[in-house]
């Protein structure tokens, strides 16, 4: 790939015979252009999406539900209805923003929750083994070979489909993930000199997991769950399409598309619109994690020096 | 190898078990009786009560489960409630819609994704590159049930060129199989592009290379070669998974698989047809998996299955 270098010519100002060019095209700085290119898209992506949604309430928009019959599927920029309104005369906007809340509020405790058990079982596993990392990876796989969508479907038409319930089960659904990889570095940490150190101090086993290892893969394993937020709020919007999401009155995001297919011929926008604020959202939060990804792995590399 | 074999089909099958007996007991534990869905709005008590009679609900949930296991090791899932059918037999109507739409979408993946995971690899972090990059997270942040609708009114409404549900020619795969396959390009082609770069930067291809290898036989005959089992092992449980239904596009296309099959047998709560179709699924689901496991020794020596590393 690299063209020899130039070692011959007249002495210039920079320190060394790499050219700033050459620099430029470097693996590493590419990579690191990349990681940032993602991290700045993603922010924005998600920004647009969250501020609004966090501002609902105080933004000049008619409530969520309030039907207005006489102006019944208006088109997107007419009479003050950006997003237009819906067959029954509801602003599209508004129902979409308020939804909003609540998919996202799902999507954080679940993932919060999902994030909490998977840390603690999968540290657990990895540095006690014996009886409990087995009974740990048996979960996993068993939960692992289910089918997902199916199970979410059948507990949600068990319990009533609450807000509770559908986090919980999101969460439940999530856990392995973040369960395996914790596993996988604290096997990795707990070989480390600094781990047989602190037991030659005398410190108790429990000490050592909680105060030297977690620390140290804290970082990489909350990364998993930033990307699952992405998925919960897939998952809550599959459900409520399916109709198995939080009931009226919320206005979730899934059932705003259901509702809104049976008039996709005449109204585009009841259903192309809510699907491109969440695709812009899950886009927002796939991009920062995967940039913050790139970018611990660029640091890694950086200086483990290959 | 064969005690290999063993053990894992032993695995296989507690898993499979443990799976069914978990759904057996969800389903009982629900609010929702089924004699009300069956017998309809009009039922009298008396009708309701000789309907769980009929069904065996009077009896305790323990009970119920010894007669159902019964019934299994005979190979008999019971007879479904709204179908008036043998519940394995209603599930294997409806297996070979979902098989097909499966192996239509893991197809049409593996041709897309693989191709470009490895163009993704050698032009890794150029301006293009970056560019697929991100059009692969847009591609596996769509919500299928969106995508789904979007190209049926795309290709089915306003330029009416593909039909719109059901399964009656073989037109009608093109959108749903399209719609399952974008989640599953994106993810593949991510996971060929993570391997083809670890295996084009490790030390046997700059050996290859230094011996005048040239550089598309680099890429394919040893980068890729070398990539292929984590990449078949994810197409592999990419397409056990979809087996275990695809539920959302089975919905929005009118799919006469196993996954529209589900959501109906919730809605009436008819107990055997969603046990056999977990069983069914689940086991599909397992065996795919153990023919992949099964697989890699062919692909890499040096896998020896059984024994430990």
């Amino acid at each position: 790939m690299s063209t020899a270098l130039d070692t011959t010519a007249t002495p210039s100002p920079r320190p060394s015979a790499v050219s700033a060019r050459q620099l430029a095209a470097s693996t590493a700085t590419r990579r690191a252009r990349a990681a940032r290119l993602k991290l700045w898209i993603g922010t924005v992506c998600t920004l647009l999406v969250v501020v609004p949604i966090a501002l609902a309430q105080l933004l000049p928009l008619p409530g969520p539900n309030d039907q207005d019959l006489g102006k019944r599927r208006l088109a997107p920029f007419t009479e003050g209805h950006l997003f237009g309104t819906d067959q029954l005369g509801r602003d599209v906007l508004s129902r979409i923003l308020h939804g909003g809340q609540v998919s996202l509020t799902i999507g954080v405790l679940a993932v919060v929750v999902s994030g909490v058990i998977g840390i603690v079982a999968g540290a657990a596993a990895g540095y006690f083994g014996g009886w409990v990392d087995s009974v740990v990876s048996r979960l996993l796989e068993a939960q692992m070979s289910l089918p997902l969508l199916m199970m979410l479907l059948l507990v949600v038409a068990l319990f009533d489909p609450s807000v509770p319930v559908i986090t919980s089960v999101i969460a439940v659904a999530q856990w392995p993930e973040v369960a395996r990889l914790t596993r996988s570095l604290v096997l990795v940490e707990r070989e480390k000199p600094y781990v047989a150190a602190a037991r030659m101090l005398g410190l108790h086993r429990i000490q050592i997991l909680v105060r030297h290892i977690l620390p140290n893969i804290i970082r990489q394993a909350t990364l998993v769950v930033l990307l699952l937020l992405a998925q919960a709020v897939l998952l809550e919007s599959a459900l409520s399409y399916l109709g198995a999401g939080p009931q009226r009155p919320f206005a979730t995001w899934g059932r705003i598309i259901s509702d809104g297919q049976d008039y996709i011929t005449t109204s585009w926008w009841l259903v192309t619109l809510p699907g491109l604020v969440i695709v812009l959202l899950v886009v927002g939060v796939n991009l920062i994690g995967d940039g913050l990804r790139d970018r611990s792995r660029v640091r890694r590399t950086a200086t483990e020096g290959n | 190898m064969v005690r290999y074999l063993a053990r894992r089909l032993g695995q296989s099958l507690l898993t499979i078990f443990l799976t069914v007996s978990t759904v057996f007991v969800l389903v009982r534990l629900a609010p929702g009786d089924p004699a009300t869905s069956y017998a309809g709005p009009n039922a009298t008590t008396e009708d309701l009560a000789r309907i769980r009679e009929q069904f065996g609900l009077d009896d305790s949930v323990f009970a119920q489960y010894l007669i159902f296991l019964r019934d299994l090791f005979t190979g008999d899932l019971g007879t479904s409630y709204s179908f008036h059918a043998p519940a394995f037999d209603v599930v294997m109507d409806r297996l070979p819609y979902t098989t097909t739409l499966a192996i239509s979408a893991i197809a049409l993946t593996t041709v897309v994704a693989v191709p470009l995971g490895v163009w993704m690899a050698r032009r890794a972090d150029t301006n293009r590159e970056i560019g697929a990059n991100i059009v692969t997270i847009a591609g596996q942040s769509m919500p299928d049930f969106w995508s789904g609708v979007m190209l049926l009114t795309a290709f089915a409404v306003l330029i009416p060129v593909l039909p719109s549900s059901g399964f009656t020619t073989w037109g009608g795969l093109v959108l749903p199989t399209i719609t399952v396959a974008i989640l599953q390009m994106a993810l593949i082609s991510r996971l060929v592009r993570r391997e083809m770069a670890g295996a084009l930067a490790s030390p046997y291809i700059t050996v290859a290379r230094s011996r005048g290898v040239s550089e598309r036989a680099l890429t394919w005959r040893y980068g890729l070669r070398n990539s292929a089992i984590p990449v078949l092992t994810a197409l592999g449980t990419r397409f056990a998974a979809l087996l275990n239904g695809v539920v959302v596009v089975e919905v929005v296309f009118g799919w006469p698989g196993v996954g529209s099959l589900v959501v109906r047998a919730l809605e009436t709560r008819d107990y055997p047809l969603i046990q056999a179709t977990v069983l069914v699924t689940a086991a599909l689901a397992i065996l795919v998996q153990l023919l992949i496991d099964l697989a890699y020794p062919l692909l890499d020596p040096r896998v020896r299955l059984g024994k430990a590393a």
